[in-house]
């Protein structure tokens, strides 16, 4: 390969991938997550980061934050506490790329000032080359293995960003093995080495070194005759020590390019017709060049953003006083972080406290992962969107149905804090039109959604199609014996405390249960009452005639949430 | 006396205090605690889905069964929750099939088998009043507490039947073998306003305030929860807010302090 396309190439690559890095960190200055990171600049963010920065770096926290780089990154703590085989197989992959980036791709400027006498062709280096690979390889073979199959109807989010750089890398890889193998096994290459550094091309001479090569090297001389002289192997053993030993080993130590090169042995003649040891040269390298000029773009970048996500997490760990440490633009910047750092690995998706409400609702919009892939969406504009309705509405469900319970962060292998980007979700979708049931539905009079309903047949008959999802207010015999003694009312806390009219109920929970008797459910869908009711059973338990009124409150809510949402324009809430 | 712990969501995120003091308190009375990975115990969905919300509680009490236990919970709401699922698990077979048949696609079932209990009736009935008592080594000789029961486990009685509803003595005897005396006040089976927070936070700011108002002229000293949305709730309205307040504690706080615990195994 010559030098000026190589360095051009490399030059390209490095330009490439510094413009994406600084593309994707301006994200984080710029991209706007939760109505309080609104009123923040960009100037605002980076004056954050300033001083966060100079913060840890002058504090005891410096010490938090350097354990955390030793601990969190560089031996994955918090992937161990989750899942021992997945933390194996990234730590292969993390140490054996690394080892190979510096003790190979970059020999010249490390391995070659760092250790005496390195050679590329000598041992260690034949032997570890193909032990780091054969590393990253395993880890990467583990981690494939090791995914977990799609829960059944829920879709995992692991998307195209992961598999083209474990393709890249797998394409790294094995390009280098067969790279190796190629030349090990080429004649062409022996013949190159024996002109350049013996100085002869005399087969006479070269006879007993082709002889030893040949048997022992793996060389695959085509014309060799079998079986080979043991005295020549001798001759050619005395010749190696003096003329190759210094410089090049027996490549059997690289176990994997040699096993290979012996498999290949028998096509050697033709790969060496095609000069394949150079277009092999140049996949290897130029996939490379590939791998980090769309280091930005893929999913591997993050392994710029986790380990940022992981020592902020260190730095901002302090339980007496996370808000005071960290100001709304450090927060604004930390949430579009998260959008990078989060690696798709699924964790907070098996941990999450509605996981069985999500499979049972058939949403995955309920679960961890999928929430911050729409917070990504809502930030970008998309979705909003027309024609992402219905993802919306869905997003929109996950978001406030989340219990809080904070397992999700607890569990985030690049420490995430994923409660607080639920709480900046929450409220830029509340911004954007789909603010929490009890909100949108109180958006309008009981009334208003009741002629809605009765413009859409399908939605406001009684004779109900899905009874069983509202089994109490769908039987008449559940409320028929209320006498509308207003023991209900007279004990509800809500109407006692209902002080004036603005701010009051519409209804009584005995007029909820009257308008139940006259057949008038759809009435009662969008009141305040309904809404407002504390679900506390005073009215149940107080109840003469055992009607379970508080239940059905909690039902027709449930029933609230779907008849009204399919009628409802979430994009103009009045 | 081995139950599985259901913490429920709200402890573990924001009243660690109340999971500390219940570990350190129930340790020290003889009472196992199994931890087992359950979920959300179905409340938040109760005004969503009500099947969903059956099928979430029912997926918690497949892990018990699975595991042989009874269940045993300090949050009244997530009490509640479970006790009425189980409820509606036997009235509606149509339900309880379809309920099945989401619990078996993760290898679960759901037999009745798994009885669900509360915090205070287990101190009070299983673990005994004699017990307690013989438990207490400082006696909070003279403070006054206002009991703090949380909706979801006294009502509706023929669902939670921890007590009577009506005038349930329970909690008041409680604290009274932590050497306390209980107070009479009149909005103690009021609700504390929590569940209305979000929906409409005036409404339930004056309902909280109300009781806190309550049991300051009733003469107590301290409120004392069994249910961490109403501990909590509590505390939030006081923060910061003008109005004379008073001191919160749970009662597992309470009577770990009453049998000499350290104050820190309790949360406090």
């Amino acid at each position: 390969m010559s030098p000026g396309l190589f360095q051009t190439a490399l030059y390209a690559s490095l330009a490439l991938c510094g413009l994406g890095l600084i593309w994707r960190a301006s994200a984080w200055f710029r991209v706007r997550i939760g109505t309080d990171a609104r009123a923040v600049t960009w100037s605002g963010r980076m004056a954050a980061v300033f001083r966060g920065t100079t913060w840890v770096l002058f504090s005891r926290r410096l010490f938090a934050v350097l354990g955390a780089l030793f601990l969190d990154v560089l031996l994955l703590r918090r992937l161990y506490t989750n899942e021992k085989l997945r933390w194996f197989a990234h730590l292969l992959i993390v140490v054996g790329f690394t080892l190979l980036l510096l003790v190979h791709a970059l020999a010249p400027i490390v391995s070659a000032k760092l250790f005496q006498g390195y050679q590329p062709t000598l041992d260690p280096y034949l032997f570890l080359r193909d032990l780091f690979g054969v590393m990253v390889l395993a880890g990467a073979a583990l981690l494939l293995l090791g995914r977990r199959p799609a829960r059944r109807e829920l879709a995992q989010t692991r998307g195209r960003r992961n598999t083209v750089f474990m393709a890249l890398l797998a394409f790294v890889l094995v390009s280098g093995f067969l790279l190796e193998a190629s030349k090990i096994a080429s004649p062409r290459a022996f013949y190159r080495m024996t002109d350049q550094f013996m100085g002869t091309t005399d087969p006479q001479t070269l006879a007993p070194l082709r002889a030893l090569w040949a048997s022992e090297f793996g060389v695959a001389f085509a014309d060799m005759k079998q079986p080979i002289d043991p005295s020549l192997v001798e001759q050619g053993r005395k010749l190696n020590s003096e003329s190759c030993a210094a410089c090049h080993a027996k490549p059997a130590s690289a176990f994997v390019s040699y096993q290979l090169a012996r498999m290949v042995a028998s096509v050697t003649s033709l790969l060496d017709e095609g000069h394949a040891d150079v277009w092999l040269l140049y996949l290897h390298v130029f996939a490379c060049f590939l791998g980090l000029a769309s280091l930005p773009f893929t999913g591997l970048f993050h392994v710029v953003a986790a380990p940022l996500s992981l020592l902020i997490n260190a730095a901002t760990q302090d339980r007496a006083l996370p808000a005071q440490r960290f100001s709304t633009a450090g927060r604004a910047a930390r949430r579009a972080l998260a959008l990078d750092a989060c690696v798709r690995c699924g964790i907070c998706d098996l941990r999450c406290s509605v996981a069985p409400l999500a499979r049972y609702l058939g949403n995955a919009g309920l679960l961890p992962s999928h929430k911050l892939l729409a917070i990504g969406a809502l930030a970008g504009g998309r979705l909003l969107r027309a024609g992402h309705e219905g993802e919306a509405l869905r997003a929109a469900d996950g978001a406030f149905l989340c219990t809080d319970c904070g397992r999700c962060t607890s569990r985030c292998p690049v420490g995430i804090d994923l409660a607080d980007l639920w709480e900046a979700g929450r409220s830029d979708l509340a911004a954007a039109g789909l603010p929490t049931p009890a909100q949108w539905v109180q958006a309008r009079p009981a009334l208003e959604w009741g002629e809605f309903l009765q413009a859409h047949p399908g939605l406001h008959t009684l004779r109900d199609t899905d009874a069983s999802r509202a089994p109490l207010s769908a039987d008449r015999s559940t409320f028929s014996r209320c006498v509308q003694c207003q023991t209900c009312t007279n004990v509800c806390p809500v109407v006692a405390h209902s002080i004036d009219a603005e701010h009051g109920i519409d209804l009584t929970p005995q007029k909820v249960m009257n308008l139940l008797r006259l057949g008038l459910r759809d009435l009662t869908l969008g009141s305040r009452m309904v809404w407002d009711c504390a679900s506390c059973y005073q009215c149940q338990e107080s109840c003469p005639e055992g009607i379970r009124v508080a239940d059905i409150m909690c039902e027709l809510r449930g029933l609230a949430v779907r008849r009204l949402g399919s009628v409802r324009d979430w994009k103009e809430p009045s | 006396m081995k139950y599985a712990l259901f913490l429920g969501c709200k402890i573990p995120a924001q009243l660690p205090a109340y999971e500390a003091s219940m570990r350190a308190v129930l340790g020290h009375l003889g009472v196992t605690l199994v931890d087992l990975e359950f979920n959300c115990c179905g409340y938040p969905a109760r005004n969503y889905s009500h099947e969903a919300f059956v099928a979430a509680a029912a997926h918690n009490l497949a892990l018990a069964e699975r595991a042989g236990l009874d269940l045993l919970t300090p949050c009244s709401c997530c009490f509640g929750t479970l006790r009425h699922a189980i409820r509606f698990l036997n009235e509606d077979a149509q339900l309880r099939a379809r309920v099945g048949q989401a619990l078996a696609a993760e290898g679960l079932a759901w037999s009745g088998k798994t009885a669900v209990e509360h915090l205070l009736p287990v101190l009070a009935r299983t673990v005994g009043v004699d017990a307690l008592a013989a438990a207490v080594r400082i006696p909070h000789a003279g403070l006054r507490v206002a009991a703090q029961y949380g909706c979801h486990a006294l009502r509706p009685s023929d669902v939670t039947g921890i007590d009577n509803a009506m005038a349930p003595t329970l909690f008041e005897t409680l604290i009274g073998v932590t050497g306390a005396t209980p107070v009479d006040w009149p909005r103690r089976l009021d609700c504390c306003g929590d569940p209305l927070h979000e929906a409409n936070t005036a409404l339930s700011e004056r309902m909280t305030q109300a009781k806190i108002a309550d049991a300051l002229e009733s003469g107590a000293e301290v409120i004392c929860s069994a249910c961490p949305h109403c501990h909590l709730r509590f505390d939030a309205l006081q923060a910061g807010s003008p109005e004379p307040s008073i001191r919160t504690l749970l009662y597992t706080q309470l009577l770990g302090l009453a049998m000499g615990l350290p104050a820190k195994s309790l949360g406090l």
